[in-house]
């Protein structure tokens, strides 16, 4: 699988010396893994709990009830609570909490009452809460998670249906292709925003937040697979004239053979270029719609209700935006340097120069 | 190729943030004005005659020898007189409206938006008003009135004096007219059509100024049945047809009221302006004379409730309600500067009404919420205190039942069931939810999940949902949040779609609660029982009724009916208390909080009276008694310039305190 031919090879060479994009790329790999690892980082519930000469990782599994630590409750431990009291009783029982020990839905008010407090070190709420008490912190490393996978998981799903149908339309031509194209330009037309808010109103909010979440994903992709499929029906029928297709054609290659093994190769590096700035757009979609309401189901985590809280207490709470805005700044920067790196490496015009 | 398909990822990505921009920012765009391209003559005026002719059972036609001998004629004149003798007429005050209006008819599709308040409800005379501080009667448009003996007839003598704005009196054929506009099937309002001709029975013209109306069952309060009609200009309705609703869209109609709406100040999708009418006939009549005091009345259109808030505080607009804590405590505090210097005033003022009811509004008819014992459960794990002492800081009181404020209709002693997990745990184990699931939500031995939608169309309280969400879970309980904005929100009750809705009933300054809308089995289901009392088991769910919890018992049903045919108030009170005990039984609705007072900010040539405004008044705004001072205004703006200051004013007004 890893036998790249020396073209491939030479253009991540080519990548890894444009510094600025490989860096960048470097800082997002990194970032990815550390938001996987999530529930190790930024969590309410412990990392380690010690009870009763009893070991407990309590990440991963099935909640424990409070009656489990000797407390009088049946719901979920607050584990802040019972490291607190572990250590006033000073006995052999203890408990480590993550480096961020809030989880992203829970109203921790320290004063007693929901409002935006400030950053504090001592409170452990490094970037300060949201009008309801929930930490800033807490809620942007899970709205960028989600909003990663959302946007990876879009650009995957635009990639096969446009690549499949452009490449379809492409290389079968004729009445197929004009057809596909009148639905094309009028698919194209219908104003995918406004789309999006129509059909998603209409879903039906008894679903759980993953499947709601998963339906916005395919009405959105729905709606944005159609600008895929022109850069591949032109590059599909480029190749598609040229020598090496038709001697494939006379030794009698079937179609699916000449189109997986000798067209789609030669396309890709292609299409790879724009694939950064697809999930751009994607972040910067989902977002917009947070921001107007639209997005994804409350209390989901995310940059857009973020964005949208800070605004709205832009002058008593500057914390909440200015969190939300660097992020999504430093995200599409990252991700606009790849993609700006991916496309000069892929260039065969080396000393082209872009701006 | 490549720089080209670049370009249009950027493109792309502009154009969403445009179009988001677009959704936020602007919304209206010019609707043509329609009522300039009807051209055709209408007049109505044989087919009304006709209507009176063909329902002599309702339109009669009298003399005043016809009057019945030994009326009580009442005219609220020993009534002490609402607003302020200090206050000047003049000035302009500036407002915001968060949408412009959908048009300028007060009935009609689209007519029901925030502005017909403006238009119509606070603004223009009724046959008489109650008294904000002593909730009786005291004269409108009428002079005098008399209740008849059998309770159900109210005789009323017309003020001659009465003028609509455009100078045309105001006579006994204008209200017989009403009842043949509000009947009509021209108005496209069926609630209006079913509302003027099921709960009034009849009207008589005894002279140009003399009529009365009868309603089909004794009340206690026939008053209000009668003397809280308002007149609508037949002559300016004379055109009533087919095409009302193009052809009224953009036209105001003659008022009898102080403010009118000039066509040169509709100016669509960003701004409007009400301006005081120098000829009103009530100028100079007691309880009048002293309110709506502004000269014009300037609203802009700003849609964002943030940057409606900062246009006050750069002075663009007068006044900024500051009911949520938020604004109260943190976005204008008393340390605010302007405030310290005595720019901006804080008042509080604590009223007495029947308070509007916020909670949880529960479908019975949906699997798992047709049991008690999980809406007990529901009950005790909705933690409402929280939200008050936490969110809304302690100010706002906890609704005990959905009728509260009705003063001895209001059951002295029923208390909204407080948060109590193990009660809530107990609840849901009787109805089979007895094991936590990994996630510590309750499951059933059938493996289902003890999870419901809650939603709500307060976009702004959207906060208390999460922190609602959040306790639940504490008591095994999983409410799915549901945020829609408002119309959308409210259609989904309508069609009754909800699982549970947070939301409230707005409720007008009446004597007592109304019952049949809510809890009444003919609003919740075509036929909810069988002749024998039994339930039908064919029932289908009944659609755009205010019965949100599908409640059907017909043991209520029995009270409401003896309720609604009552004239006894001991009767009713009695019966009212029984029915919210029932209710509270039924633990179909979760009772959440309420709010006792109203809090503002104005700036400091935004005068009101010593005592603020009047006991039972909605908003500080309701009754116009406030007026505003220009030579203060330009003091003021003056001494921002220079930095000069005044003492700050942080006001509360705690006489009606309950």
């Amino acid at each position: 699988m890893f036998n790249f031919n020396p073209q491939t090879l030479k253009k991540l060479r080519r990548f890894r010396e444009i510094r600025r994009g490989y860096y960048s790329f470097v800082i997002l790999a990194v970032l990815l893994v550390v938001l996987a690892l999530g529930e190790l980082l930024v969590n309410s519930r412990a990392l380690i709990v010690k009870y009763e000469g009893e070991w407990f990782f309590p990440t991963y599994t099935a909640f424990h009830p409070g009656t489990d630590f000797g407390l009088e409750y049946s719901y979920e431990v607050n584990y802040r609570e019972l490291q607190a009291k572990f250590t006033a009783e000073d006995g052999d029982n203890w408990v480590l909490m993550p480096p961020v020990p809030y989880n992203p839905y829970e109203n921790n008010a320290a004063g007693g009452i929901f409002r935006p407090a400030a950053p504090s070190l001592a409170d452990q709420h490094y970037l300060g809460t949201d009008t309801t008490s929930r930490d800033i912190l807490a809620r942007l490393f899970y709205g960028t998670r989600i909003a990663l996978l959302f946007s990876l998981a879009f650009m995957v799903w635009v990639y096969l249906i446009g690549i499949s149908i452009g490449c379809a339309m492409g290389y079968f031509g004729g009445v197929f292709d004009l057809f596909f194209q009148r639905l094309i330009e009028i698919w194209s037309n219908i104003p995918f925003l406004y789309m999006v808010i129509i059909v998603f109103s209409v879903i039906p909010s008894s679903l759980s937040i993953p499947s709601r979440i998963a339906i916005l994903l395919s009405v959105m992709v729905l709606f944005s697979w159609t600008s895929m499929t022109y850069n591949m029906r032109t590059e599909t029928y480029k190749e598609k004239s040229r020598d090496y297709v038709a001697a494939a054609r006379i030794i009698g290659a079937s179609d699916t053979r000449i189109i997986f093994r000798h067209i789609l190769p030669n396309v890709l590096s292609t299409l790879v270029t724009f694939m950064p700035f697809v999930v751009v757009s994607a972040i910067s979609a989902v977002t917009a719609l947070d921001f107007l309401g639209f997005g994804l189901p409350p209390p989901t985590p995310s940059l857009g209700e973020l964005l949208k809280q800070g605004t709205a207490n832009l002058r008593t709470a500057p914390w909440i935006v200015s969190a939300a805005f660097s992020t999504l700044v430093i995200l599409l920067t990252l991700i606009t340097f790849i993609g700006e790196a991916v496309r000069e490496s892929f260039d065969p015009k080396k000393f082209a120069f872009y701006r | 190729m490549i720089k080209n398909t670049d370009m249009r990822g950027i493109c792309r990505l502009l154009g969403w943030l445009t179009v988001a921009l677009v959704l936020n920012g602007c919304g209206d765009s010019e609707t043509p004005a329609s009522g300039d391209a009807v051209t055709s003559t209408i007049d109505n005026s044989v087919e009304v005659q006709a209507f009176y002719d063909a329902n002599p059972d309702f339109f009669s036609f009298k003399t005043p020898a016809d009057l019945p001998e030994g009326l009580n004629w009442v005219s609220g004149d020993e009534f002490p007189e609402m607003g302020s003798p200090q206050a000047k007429k003049g000035g302009t005050e500036y407002r915001a409206l968060q949408d412009f209006p959908r048009t300028l008819r007060t009935v009609g599709p689209d007519s029901n938006g925030g502005f017909r308040t403006l238009l119509l409800d606070d603004t223009t005379l009724q046959l008489a008003h109650r008294h904000r501080d002593y909730f009786d009667y005291i004269p409108g448009l009428a002079e005098s009135w008399a209740v008849g003996e059998d309770r159900k007839t109210v005789y009323v003598k017309l003020d001659p004096a009465a003028r609509f704005s455009d100078g045309v009196p105001i006579t006994a054929d204008d209200y017989l007219f009403s009842f043949w506009f509000y009947r009509s099937p021209y108005i496209t309002a069926p609630w209006y059509n079913n509302y003027y001709s099921t709960m009034y029975t009849n009207i008589t013209r005894y002279d140009d100024y003399t009529i009365s109306v009868t309603i089909p069952e004794s009340k206690p309060d026939v008053e209000k049945w009668v003397l809280e009609l308002r007149p609508q200009p037949r002559h300016f309705f004379r055109e009533l047809g087919d095409d009302y609703v193009d052809r009224y869209q953009w036209r105001f109609a003659p008022t009898t009221g102080p403010y009118v709406i000039k066509p040169e100040d509709v100016k669509k999708g960003r701004s409007i302006a009400l301006t005081r009418n120098p000829e009103w006939w009530a100028q100079d009549k007691k309880h009048w004379r002293y309110r709506f005091n502004a000269d014009r009345i300037q609203f802009t259109v700003i849609r964002d409730t943030e940057k409606i808030f900062e246009a006050f505080r750069r002075g663009d607009l007068d006044q900024a309600s500051l009911n949520l804590s938020e604004y109260w405590y943190e976005k204008l505090p008393d340390t605010a500067p302007d405030v310290q210097a005595g720019y901006i005033h804080k008042s509080i003022f604590y009223n007495q009404r029947p308070r509007p009811s916020y909670g949880l509004w529960i479908n019975t008819s949906r699997p798992l919420l047709d049991n008690r014992d999980i809406r007990l459960g529901i009950q005790y794990a909705t933690h409402w205190q929280l939200v008050i002492d936490k969110f809304f800081r302690g100010d706002y009181g906890r609704l005990n039942t959905p009728h509260d404020g009705f003063g001895e209709f209001t059951h002295p002693t029923l208390r909204a069931r407080e948060y109590d997990i193990d009660l809530a745990l107990e609840h849901f184990a009787a109805a089979g939810f007895s094991r936590r699931g990994p996630d510590g939500i309750l499951l059933n031995d059938a493996g289902e999940k003890l999870a419901f939608t809650l939603s709500t169309g307060y976009q702004s309280l959207k906060d208390v949902m999460t922190i609602l969400k959040e306790e639940a879970a504490k008591a095994g309980l999983e409410f799915r949040i549901e945020v829609l904005d408002g119309t959308a929100g409210w259609k989904k009750v309508q069609e009754k779609q909800h699982d549970i809705h947070f939301s409230a009933f707005g409720v007008i300054l009446e004597m007592y609660p109304r019952f049949w809308e809510h809890y009444h089995s003919d609003n919740a289901y075509d036929r909810a029982f069988l002749e024998d009392g039994s339930i039908n088991p064919e029932r289908q769910l009944k659609t755009q009724t205010n019965n949100l919890e599908a409640f059907a018992v017909p043991e209520m049903d029995r009270m409401i009916d003896r309720y609604r045919r009552s004239a006894d108030t001991g009767e009713m009170i009695g019966l009212a208390h029984k029915m919210s005990e029932l209710h509270h039984d039924y633990a179909s609705f979760v009772p959440g909080f309420y709010q006792g007072f109203f809090r503002v900010g104005h700036w400091r040539w935004v005068r009101y009276p010593e005592y603020f405004t009047h006991k039972h008044a909605a908003g500080a705004g309701e009754l116009f008694v406030h007026w505003i001072d220009p030579a203060m205004k330009e003091e003021t703006l003056e001494a921002r310039k220079s930095g000069a200051t005044f003492e700050p004013v942080i006001t509360v007004y705690d006489q009606w305190k309950e």
